[in-house]
């Protein structure tokens, strides 16, 4: 099959250009509607970002894109503005707070559940308890939300509970001390059934002749799984911690868009979040803009390095 | 995969294992569906069982009238026309895109190919930003249109590379031989590479779907009448603006309809189409993982 995927393009590069483009004019065709959208909404954002270095007024043109060629360069002004307030450091410590948090408490509990999905022998109840676990993957923030406030609304069956024991009522959306524990928490909720299904496909895929080898030398399941299941899904693991960290500043905006409100800014303010009061709830366009620049800027660094990690440990690109 | 019980005998700490991994995973299944429970047996229950925190996992004095009034008397029929809309929509633009891109560039020998490639690789690793892009809507004057709902997912980076290696998986043979009876590009994409591609298929139009569904962010920010209000948007609204709800179920003296079961039976009718196409989506899903893992 190689073989012949590779010769077809020799051959082809006989010919000159023009006569491919000939004979294949519909592949260049084809492409167009894509690239229509990467220049729309990937590439002319990209000439946007000039609005960090200009005092941006949404009326100076036609429209708001006109308006950025006829606003006033000012410079690293707004960057200055940015660096000085107290908000910049704080959105900065809350976004890898939170996301922290997220990767220590959330990313080994479903190496974990998938390795005890992988022992139950029952068929029928390991597929039940599968199919149940990730449910919560294809809801949305907005729903997770709304599942969560009536459970632990100050009204909540929760708290209900809590208060027939005497314990006093918490109100979890507006307390500054657990609010970023109920972000990890419904994080949890969504996301962890669905990363061990994919940790799950991973083991399946492992060699069973590695784990009839183990039993010969009489391993016991304790060691078959150290020795041979947790080697096994090395990669995905690295590869799911890389992809964590590289994605570390842009993951739980709108989590947190839907959950939080004024009483909570101080925990739970994350850079995205700013960018978009300030921007769009404010107008300060420019002063957004400069900060979605830094976030942007950071982001690119760090995916770019995860994935030169990715490659060195894994011999993988992640994309 | 199935795994077979040797003829050895079970030592106790395999049994230990395995009975604990029964626990805590169905601990963790019970974790999934409690939540769910409790909110569809609130929207269910009567206003008193509900106010009085007798409802827990299972409908208390069961009545109809709070569904009754969402479906009636609330903006959430109009708010599912919009989200209808722009999901079916947007999955079958966004499907017909991404297929269309993903197979020029799984040629081997298609000219330009790595360049074409190369502006999708920069174009997922460096965004914009939040505000550039809404400037680029606001000035194509689409604010408020299905078109801003639509835009935003044209083309995932993601599925797009994800049927491009499919595609590269595909054998050539075929193509070629469809290509000696004189059948064009277009012809051997829709009539050979498509069949050929259901499953990847089917997981990527899953995956779009989900995510106009879902899409709360993008529809908050590039909408506002309450005419183009989304789903999402409503539920929002409603789980937030309880002081206006409980205003109208005063004045329309809905006595046995109360605010924690609206916004329980709100959530509920949103997941209905979520949880009658799970059974779909499960079964693609999982294909999808194996595809996506196979080549990343």
């Amino acid at each position: 099959m190689n073989i012949v995927a590779s010769k077809k393009p020799s051959t082809k590069s006989l010919k000159k250009f023009g006569t491919y483009m000939k004979d294949h004019y519909l592949l260049y065709i084809m492409l167009l509607p894509g690239l229509f959208f990467l220049f729309v909404y990937k590439f002319l954002p990209l000439y946007g970002i000039t609005i960090a270095f200009k005092d941006y007024s949404i009326f100076a043109g036609n429209n708001p894109i006109d308006a950025i060629a006829k606003s006033e360069w000012v410079g690293f002004a707004h960057f200055q503005r940015l660096f000085r307030s107290s908000a910049f450091l704080k959105v900065l410590a809350n976004t890898l707070i939170i996301n922290g948090y997220k990767i220590i408490f959330l990313f080994p509990i479903p190496i974990i559940c998938a390795i005890m999905l992988n022992e139950i022998r029952h068929r029928t109840y390991k597929k039940l308890a599968q199919t149940a676990i990730y449910v919560p993957y294809f809801f949305s923030w907005v729903v997770v939300f709304g599942i969560f406030y009536s459970l632990l609304g100050t009204y909540g069956i929760i708290n209900n509970f809590m208060a027939s024991l005497g314990i006093e009522r918490i109100s979890f959306f507006s307390d500054t001390r657990v609010f970023r524990g109920l972000l990890v928490f419904t994080e949890g909720w969504k996301e962890i059934g669905w990363n061990t299904v994919i940790y799950l496909a991973a083991i399946t895929s492992i060699d069973p002749t590695l784990y009839e080898a183990a039993r010969v030398d009489g391993a016991s399941k304790m060691r078959q799984i150290w020795h041979v299941t947790i080697p096994g899904l090395m990669p995905t693991i690295v590869l799911m911690l890389i992809l964590k960290v590289g994605y570390i500043l842009d993951t739980g905006f709108e989590q947190i868009l839907v959950f939080y409100n004024s009483t909570v800014y101080d925990v739970a303010d994350v850079i995205q979040t700013y960018v978009y009061r300030m921007g769009l709830g404010q107008s300060d366009f420019s002063l957004g803009t400069a900060l979605g620049l830094f976030n942007s800027v950071v982001a690119f660094i760090l995916i770019v390095g995860a994935n030169a990690v990715s490659k060195k440990l894994l011999n993988r690109s992640i994309w | 995969m199935k795994k077979k019980v040797n003829g050895i005998a079970l030592s106790t700490s395999e049994k230990v294992i395995e009975i604990i991994s029964y626990i805590v995973m169905g601990l963790f299944a019970l974790c999934a569906i409690l939540p769910i429970m409790h909110v569809v047996s609130k929207s269910f229950s009567s206003a008193n069982a509900v106010t009085a925190g007798a409802v827990i996992f299972w409908p208390v004095n069961i009545q109809f009238e709070t569904m009754s009034y969402v479906l009636r008397e609330t903006t959430f029929l109009p708010a599912l026309k919009n989200t209808v809309i722009v999901t079916g929509l947007g999955t079958l633009i966004s499907m017909v895109v991404t297929i269309t891109t993903a197979y020029p560039l799984s040629k081997p020998g298609f000219k330009g190919r790595k360049v074409f490639i190369m502006l999708y690789i920069i174009s997922m690793v460096f965004f914009g930003g939040m505000i550039p892009a809404y400037m680029v809507v606001r000035t194509l004057g689409i604010i408020d249109t299905y078109a801003a709902l639509i835009l935003p997912f044209f083309i995932v980076h993601f599925n797009m590379f994800v049927v491009k290696n499919y595609f590269e998986g595909l054998p050539e043979s075929v193509e070629e031989s469809a290509r000696i009876d004189g059948a064009s590009d277009l012809r051997i994409l829709v009539s050979i590479v498509c069949p050929m591609s259901k499953p990847v298929l089917a997981t990527v139009a899953m995956l779009y779907a989900v995510n106009y569904w879902n899409n709360y962010f993008h529809a908050m920010m590039y909408t506002n009448s309450t005419k183009m209000q989304t789903l999402q948007v409503f539920i929002y609204n409603t789980v937030n603006n309880t002081q206006t709800l409980v205003e109208r179920l005063v004045i329309g003296n809905y006595s046995n309809v109360s605010i924690d079961g609206v916004i329980a039976a709100v959530v509920v009718l949103s997941l209905i189409p979520i949880v009658a196409l799970y059974p779909f989506v499960q079964r693609y899903m999982i294909a999808g993982i194996t595809i996506g893992s196979v080549k990343g």
